[in-house]
């Protein structure tokens, strides 16, 4: 059953028109990962409307392709400038830099775009697989379930958050008393529209996410000011054909840091803690852990495999339950409402 | 920090007290069909004062002394914000599509400095090319003032 649907899906994955849309998404998405300030949800949320004259099936590959490309630009630069593009690659940072420096740019970088193939893989396969039973089980869900799982999400978001709790606190509370705003569909009434007609409706989710997430993204990275020092790194054929040779080597490194990705990415926000994890088990688990942060080619593997894993994860409570696991995941959740699929347990029966 | 601290709090507390003022006029108890309409916005915009109050008392305590933003910082984040505030509240009155090619050309050439030629054709093309896309391809209407009016839209 799992398997049939997974060749089915790599079927229509790769008929040309989709599989043009994928190179076209990952070359706009590593564009944006590389500029600071824009990231595979900022990405996902300006292209969301050029998607919906597509079919939904397109529209998915073309934005989850966008959202691979911006992961990888985030390792790019983390590898070249020192600066991650997104908070999940600032573990790359710990030894892609300083093997960029030491000349090793082109090695860094074949690693790193290696790893995130085998991590997207990986989830890949396991959320296929995955999927349909995760999706029988919340069906069963009944309103004390659903309330249950996300007292959970909105506990981690403090709890994972990071920072000062009472400010995670405050931010959710923000946002629910945006979601109450409207029409009231249980009695009818209008609440907190104080008489503006445009606020009947209700603040629209994606505008919360581009004007609050987006805008304020955009704003940090103009205060961190824009200025590069890069590494300049030579990627031919030759040095990618070499690192792949030492790859295999860690092929312990690679299924650790798959299985932490794919266990962390179920949790909101579970990216970023994934690849710090994933760093700090492999290098727990090393041979030589003194040549950790002086760069150590698996102290590249793991945190991007971890990453690349959990992104892949992040989408599955989002299709299933129906909760979006990243930010991006969240803006993909408003996609496919708008597409007509209702993300939850109904969508796979 | 602190500064930004509690004047953070203090708007968020005055937001918390207008929805508790809506929430009041809506009823805040318990109907017979259930929780009355401001019964959810009411304990939420509770929680969010009492949220800020122990914000501001943090601050208040033992926050650092460190400055929030320095002179340089604010600088090009408010050359940015200030512009962007103005593209939002032009296109109330000239349009979505001439607001943008002022906003482009604007931040371009002040903040970027790009020279006149890359300024013109990207200030101009940009906003046609959204024209066409929105107006003409996907038949969506956007805000239009007074030059698409004269041109027939």
């Amino acid at each position: 059953m799992g398997w049939e649907n997974l060749l089915l899906g790599f079927q229509v994955a790769l008929q040309p028109f989709n599989l043009g849309l994928a190179v076209l998404g990952i070359t706009l998405g590593t564009i944006i990962g590389v500029l600071p300030g824009l990231g595979g949800a900022n990405g996902v949320a300006i292209l969301l409307p050029l998607t919906f004259s597509m079919n939904p099936t397109s529209a998915i590959i073309l934005l989850t392709s966008l959202y691979w490309g911006a992961l990888f630009g985030g390792a790019i630069t983390s590898i070249l400038f020192n600066i991650p593009g997104e908070p999940w690659s600032v573990a790359t940072t710990f030894d892609g830099y300083p093997m960029a420096r030491n000349g090793q740019g082109g090695e860094a970088l074949t690693a790193a775009f290696t790893s995130s193939f085998v991590g997207a893989l990986f989830s890949v396969v396991l959320i296929t697989l995955f999927a349909p039973l995760l999706a029988e089980i919340a069906l069963k869900f009944g309103p004390p379930e659903f309330f249950a799982i996300q007292l959970l999400t909105f506990s981690s978001f403090i709890g994972l958050g990071g920072g000062n709790p009472i400010k995670s606190l405050v931010a959710i509370l923000i946002g629910f008393i945006l979601a109450s705003a409207g029409l009231d569909i249980v009695t009818g009434q209008l609440r907190l529209t104080f008489g503006i007609t445009e606020l009947m409706k209700g603040f629209d989710f994606i505008i919360a996410v581009i004007g609050l997430f987006g805008i304020g993204e955009i704003l940090l990275s103009v205060e961190e000011g824009l200025a590069f020092r890069g590494v300049s790194a030579r990627i031919n054929p030759t040095v990618v054909w070499q690192t792949w040779k030492i790859l295999p080597r860690y092929y312990r490194t690679f299924i650790r840091s798959a299985f932490i990705g794919f266990w962390m990415g179920f949790k909101p926000g579970g990216a970023t803690p994934a690849s710090f994890m994933s760093y700090a088990f492999a290098r727990r688990f090393s041979r030589n852990p003194e040549r950790f942060g002086q760069g150590e080619i698996e102290g590249v593997v793991a945190p991007e495999t971890a990453a690349h894993a959990a992104g892949g994860a992040s989408l599955l409570p989002m299709i299933t339950l129906g909760i979006p696991g990243s930010p991006t995941a969240a803006v993909m959740l408003g996609g496919l409402i708008i597409w007509g699929l209702q993300p939850g347990p109904m969508l796979f029966r | 920090m602190r500064t930004a601290d509690l004047t953070t709090a203090l708007i968020l507390i005055a937001g918390g007290a207008l929805v508790i003022w809506d929430s009041l006029r809506l009823g805040i108890g318990w109907g017979t069909d259930g929780p009355q309409s401001g019964f959810f916005p009411f304990w939420l915009a509770v929680l969010l004062v009492g949220a800020c109050a122990a914000i501001a008392l943090q601050a208040r305590r033992r926050a650092s002394r460190a400055p929030f933003i320095t002179r340089a910082q604010a600088r090009p984040v408010l050359s940015t914000l200030l512009p962007s505030a103005g593209f939002v509240l032009l296109t109330q009155f000239i349009g979505l599509y001439v607001a943008a090619m002022l906003f482009m050309g604007f931040y371009m050439r002040w903040f970027g400095r790009y020279g006149w030629i890359p300024v013109a054709l990207l200030s101009v093309l940009f906003p046609v090319l959204t024209f066409v896309v929105f107006e003409k391809w996907f038949l969506v209407p956007m805000p239009k003032g007074p030059l698409e009016a004269w041109l027939g839209y």
